[in-house]
């Protein structure tokens, strides 16, 4: 009788356990909204080929980064898709950024025009968490608020969308893509505008 | 164990580890699905998503930029997920957690079944031994070695493995097997 009573003891305290691992193993699935393809394509309209360049900040760049933009980029190198025109002229660099946050990855698409300056930027991933609290911005199309400004612009929450009065969480994400395209923007002035100015 | 065998539990305790089986097999089916769509199941799928980004340009190592004409079919048109450093600690450890205590209530429930000795601690094993090849392997694959990816693989099926051994045997015992009466 005192076996049975232990085992069965054994059994509910290790599915007690259980049930709270399982609630601390929660890992929301990604979700992705448009494949680079399709990014690269919908951003470089009018390009007749394509190219990438892959740059790597020098130590003083990535301090410059830390210093002036409280950004430490912790990648090896970054890369952009170029689209060219028949006269080899740049119509659009596409650049992909991402954030690991605590709910999981948001990454963006940025397209930059010959001067800097951004012309589009698109959500491509998120996860299955983020998703609700940035559809509504995504389905207003917020990242239209960033376009043609560059690396020395302000990329704060634009007034439409602090209109929006949103709980904090949308907003917290907003400006985390908000950074996500400021920083395209700086890594295009500082890799390809400013260090050989050939584009 | 303590003279008890499956075969010989209360009803009770027989539904309880039949839904316990049932639960969990339901769970793996959707941990499947979920690999198969957002990574795939392949060790090039989990190569693809793991392993850091090589550049695609040959840049050399010191190099500071390097450029090169792209086709653009060679750029994914499928959904890809990336599986970066953060995400990959974040999932070690509640996979490493989760599937550890799902190994240990199977390994629990199968420690009452008649099978020999022997043969209860190798099957016991597998699902402790498939969770630590599956996160070791995506470790030694973003780290390492690419073709790592294959101990992701070997270390599902590994776990998978073992849970259909488990589940099998002991729903046999549970509810088939007749118990010799002395």
């Amino acid at each position: 009788m005192k076996q049975r009573r232990i085992i069965i003891a054994l059994i509910q305290a290790f599915w007690l356990v259980v049930g709270g691992g399982v609630a601390l193993a929660h890992v929301t699935p990604p979700v992705v909204l448009i494949s680079d393809r399709d990014a690269v394509l919908a951003m470089t309209a009018g390009a007749k080929k394509f190219f990438v360049r892959e740059v790597r900040l020098t130590p003083n760049e990535r301090e410059a980064l830390r210093q002036q933009r409280g950004w430490q980029p912790d990648e090896d190198f970054y890369r952009f898709y170029l689209g060219r025109d028949d006269a080899g002229k740049l119509v659009t660099a596409v650049m992909f950024l991402t954030e690991v946050t605590i709910h999981g990855p948001v990454r963006v698409a940025v397209g930059l025009g010959p001067d800097g300056k951004v012309k589009d930027a698109k959500v491509v991933e998120l996860s299955e968490e983020t998703f609700p609290w940035l559809k509504p911005l995504i389905d207003l199309d917020f990242t239209r608020d960033y376009v043609a400004r560059d690396s020395r612009a302000s990329f704060g929450l634009s007034q439409r969308v602090e209109q929006m009065h949103l709980e904090s969480m949308p907003l917290f994400y907003a400006q985390i893509v908000a950074s996500l395209i400021q920083r395209a923007a700086l890594l295009f002035d500082l890799t390809l505008l400013k260090r050989d100015g050939k584009i | 164990m303590f003279g008890w065998t499956l075969s010989r539990l209360p009803l009770s305790a027989k539904v309880f580890c039949t839904l316990v089986f049932a639960g969990i097999g339901l769970g793996c089916l959707a941990a499947f699905t979920q690999a198969a769509t957002a990574i795939g199941l392949s060790a090039s799928d989990v190569a693809a998503s793991l392993a850091p980004e090589m550049p695609m340009t040959h840049m050399g190592h010191g190099q500071m930029s390097a450029e090169k004409e792209l086709d653009i079919g060679q750029l994914s048109s499928a959904a890809k997920v990336w599986i970066r450093t953060p995400l990959l600690i974040q999932t070690s450890h509640t996979h490493l957690f989760g599937q550890t205590l799902i190994a240990g209530l199977l390994g629990l429930i199968f420690l009452f079944s008649s099978v020999g000795e022997w043969k209860k601690a190798v099957i016991l094993a597998l699902p402790f031994v498939g969770t630590m090849l599956d996160i070791g392997g995506m470790w030694l694959t973003r780290f390492a070695w690419p073709s790592f990816a294959v101990l992701v693989t070997i270390g599902g099926s590994t776990f998978a493995l073992g849970y259909c051994l488990i589940a099998v045997i002991s729903l046999y015992e549970l509810w088939l097997k007749q118990e010799a009466h002395p």
